[in-house]
């Protein structure tokens, strides 16, 4: 490849192309340019050379490393360029630059995050993803989209401050902000960069900012918004974390409380919501593993997840831009009117419970597996958990609730094919990545030979994957949880899907912390006024006193206390004064 | 390529005409609106008695993949995975105890749907027929401002 084209960092040739989309009014010209730059960015990154500093450039001072690939950010970037062509194609039906735009500067953000070589690189682009995305939340122009918007934007760019906070302790301690992975968490400056990680990636009590915001974007924003911030937090944790033992605990509870939330939510792109929180917890989970093949889980279950998470929320997409609604106590039945939507569907869904020739079953199970080498007992039980809860909320109340369960009686058209299509790509991968290796390279094993560490994953590709152990207790775990859902749905024991909001963390600040500060408004607004009246009438009465002691018209001045006696006695006073002066002198 | 038959007439011309008739009927909704591919992927779903069907199906494809464990040992790392049936019992367990403690959670979490005061309809841009574009009330609680 010419020199010139090996330094083009494909995530800037998205960040230029989003910019112009911008300002391209013609609406096939604007398409073309969704397509192709990522197309192009994909052959950029394809043909760079690797482990090498492609471009650097100091600033203050500071050695900043613009694009850099390696066995890690390769994978990420390589997910993250598939997945913007497949949203430009998702997005052919609509004409809306700012959303064109945005999608196209977010991804090429996201990109050129995972691409720096030096944590103020990753730093800049981080608050970039967060400007530039709000955009496809914001264009919803709905009221709740608004607000959802700015507490986003609030949450995302406090990630940013605590990074950039980190780098600053970390630049003073270390003498450098390079990409080596801290060790010791007691240091402040990585401690603040930890708790900036964990908010892009949705640690918990980190995380409502995800359901909050994602629901509420446009048809084509949430499926964007899927894809890339989270999983750019994986990669940030898996960069600089690897084998922080707090992370496993971390990703365990991430994995296993949405599953509770997801039950009861209706809103089914808000369920997939927690399910991207639940799956990026396995990730979580895995970084804080941090042994080679751990992180080869963690790279391989983002790369799956990004396209059948893809997948489902286009699937969703498609419903809400079809029927206006997803959700799921005005749904169902909508399998005869939207078929190919349906199957796609149940493809994505089949992929993120793990079934056996679907993706997350070469992917996920590198992590489990780990985890239980590791001696993790109560770990795995929760990951198991988390797999049978996301089997429930994924895997069937998706697609049984909106494309079967009791007919509402909708009838639409099917989605258009623009969306057809890139839902059926993503769900050629889906199953493409789950296939044995029928022949070498071919199936899971393509994806196995873009690992980080590929000596590691061929080896449990050869050893362990499709063993007969691990593929029928893999059957063990899913036909058990699917019998149990037919089971209590035949006992009525499965709670009714039903209209209303589900309170969360965001309570506290939506709700409490909103009150408050209404609260304190009011008390300031009545106390402010009472306070100022005190205040003057303080000051105007110490004046008042002042004057009349001192003023010219005062009774200092007018000589009213110094009547005759006092005049002997000041005079008498003085005499004394100056006969004791003579007497100290002499 | 074009074949002419005796009396002139073109035999593929004719299959491609009848393909692309064939493709256009399984993509075009009947007058009830339903969709031609729904019937030969999803209509063995409409069938009577499929619940009981898909039940006793399921419970003899449990009790096949269960019984494995009873001829076949394991060699797990984590001990307690070595017992027989444990990974379909513990995805039961845990699927029907996420399902069932939505009852309390539900009663403890979930409220009105303007609990917030912005509910409203669909998001821009979708299919102008949707069929519920306003499927709420206009807002009326202004607890998050007054914009």
């Amino acid at each position: 490849m010419p020199s010139m084209l090996a330094g083009l960092n494909p995530g800037w040739v998205l960040i230029i192309a989003g910019v112009a989309s911008l300002f391209i009014t013609m609406r096939q010209a604007r398409q073309v340019v969704t397509i192709a730059a990522p197309l192009l960015a994909l052959l950029l990154l394809v043909f760079a050379p690797q482990n090498m500093d492609l471009v650097t450039t100091q600033v203050l001072g500071l050695k900043m490393v613009l694009y850099r690939v390696d066995a890690l950010n390769f994978i990420f970037s390589l997910a993250f360029l598939i997945a913007a062509v497949l949203n430009g194609i998702y997005a052919l039906h609509s004409d809306d630059r700012i959303q064109d735009g945005a999608a196209l500067f977010y991804a090429g953000a996201a990109v050129a995050a995972t691409l720096a070589g030096d944590l103020m690189t990753l730093f800049v682009f981080w608050e970039l993803t967060a400007i530039s995305s709000v955009f496809l939340i914001l264009r919803a122009q709905t009221r709740a989209a608004y607000f959802a918007a700015m507490r986003y934007l609030g949450v995302q760019v406090l990630s940013g401050v605590l990074l950039l906070n980190g780098l600053a302790y970390v630049l003073k301690s270390r003498g450098d902000l390079s990409l080596e992975a801290f060790t010791d968490l007691s240091d402040p400056g990585v401690l603040f960069i930890f708790i900036a990680f964990g908010i892009k990636a949705a640690f918990p009590l980190l995380h409502n900012w995800l359901q909050d915001a994602y629901p509420k974007a446009t048809v084509v924003g949430s499926v964007v918004l899927s894809v890339y911030t989270t999983k750019l937090a994986v990669y940030a944790l898996a960069r600089m974390f690897p084998g922080q033992e707090h992370l496993v605990w971390i990703g365990a509870i991430m994995t296993v409380f949405p599953v509770f939330f997801a039950v009861i939510e209706n809103d089914l792109r808000r369920v997939l919501s927690y399910s991207i929180n639940n799956q990026v917890g396995f990730m979580v989970c895995g970084v804080g593993i941090g042994t080679p093949l751990a992180i080869n889980g963690v790279a391989a279950h983002a790369f799956a997840d990004i396209f059948f998470k893809g997948l489902l929320m286009m699937s969703m997409g498609a419903v809400l831009y079809r029927t206006g609604t997803v959700k799921a106590s005005q749904l169902g039945g909508l399998h005869r009117s939207m078929p190919w939507t349906t199957l796609f569907c149940i493809i994505g869904a089949m992929a993120i419970s793990a079934f056996p020739l679907f993706s997350a079953f070469v992917t996920k199970s590198m992590i489990i597996s780990e985890v239980a080498t590791a001696g993790y007992a109560v770990i795995f039980l929760m990951l198991m958990f988390a797999s049978a809860g996301v089997l429930e909320h994924s895997g069937i109340k998706i697609p049984y609730y909106a494309f079967f369960g009791h007919d509402s009686g909708l009838r639409v058209k099917e989605a258009p094919f623009n969306m057809l299509l890139a839902m059926g790509i993503a769900a050629f991968l889906c199953i493409f990545l789950g296939l044995p290796a029928l022949f070498p390279g071919f199936g899971h094993e393509w994806l196995y030979g873009l690992l980080p560490y590929r000596e590691e994953a061929m080896g449990y590709s050869h050893h362990h994957l499709f063993s007969f152990d691990h593929i029928i207790t893999q059957f063990q775990l899913l036909i058990f949880a699917i019998f149990a859902f037919v089971l209590l749905k035949r006992f009525h024991v499965y709670p009714p899907e039903k209209r209303g909001v589900i309170l969360d963390s965001d309570w506290s600040y939506r709700k409490v912390g909103y009150s408050l500060v209404t609260w304190a408004g009011t008390v300031w607004g009545k106390a402010g006024p009472a306070m100022t009246a005190a205040f003057f009438r303080i000051t105007s009465r110490a004046y008042n006193w002042i004057e009349a002691a001192f003023s010219p018209r005062g009774e200092l001045a007018r000589g009213g206390v110094l009547n005759g006696a006092m005049t002997i006695w000041t005079a008498a006073l003085l005499g004394i004064v100056l006969l004791l002066s003579f007497m100290a002198v002499g | 390529m074009s074949d002419p038959t005796e009396n002139g007439r073109d035999n593929s011309g004719r299959f491609v005409k009848r393909a692309a008739e064939s493709v256009h009927n399984l993509n075009t909704p009947s007058e009830d609106g339903i969709h031609p591919l729904s019937k030969i992927l999803f209509g063995w779903t409409h069938r009577k008695g499929i619940g009981n069907i898909i039940f006793y199906v399921l419970m003899v494809l449990a009790l096949a993949v269960i019984s494995v464990d009873f001829f076949h040992a394991r060699h797990e790392y984590l001990n307690f995975a070595n017992y027989a049936g444990f990974y379909g019992v513990w995805g039961f367990v845990c699927f029907a105890f996420a399902v069932i403690m939505g009852w309390p959670l539900g009663h403890l979490l979930r409220r009105d749907e303007n609990y917030y005061g912005d509910a409203g309809g669909p998001p821009e841009g979708i299919d102008p027929d949707a069929p519920m574009a306003d499927d709420l009330p206009a807002p009326h609680h202004t607890s998050e401002g007054d914009a």
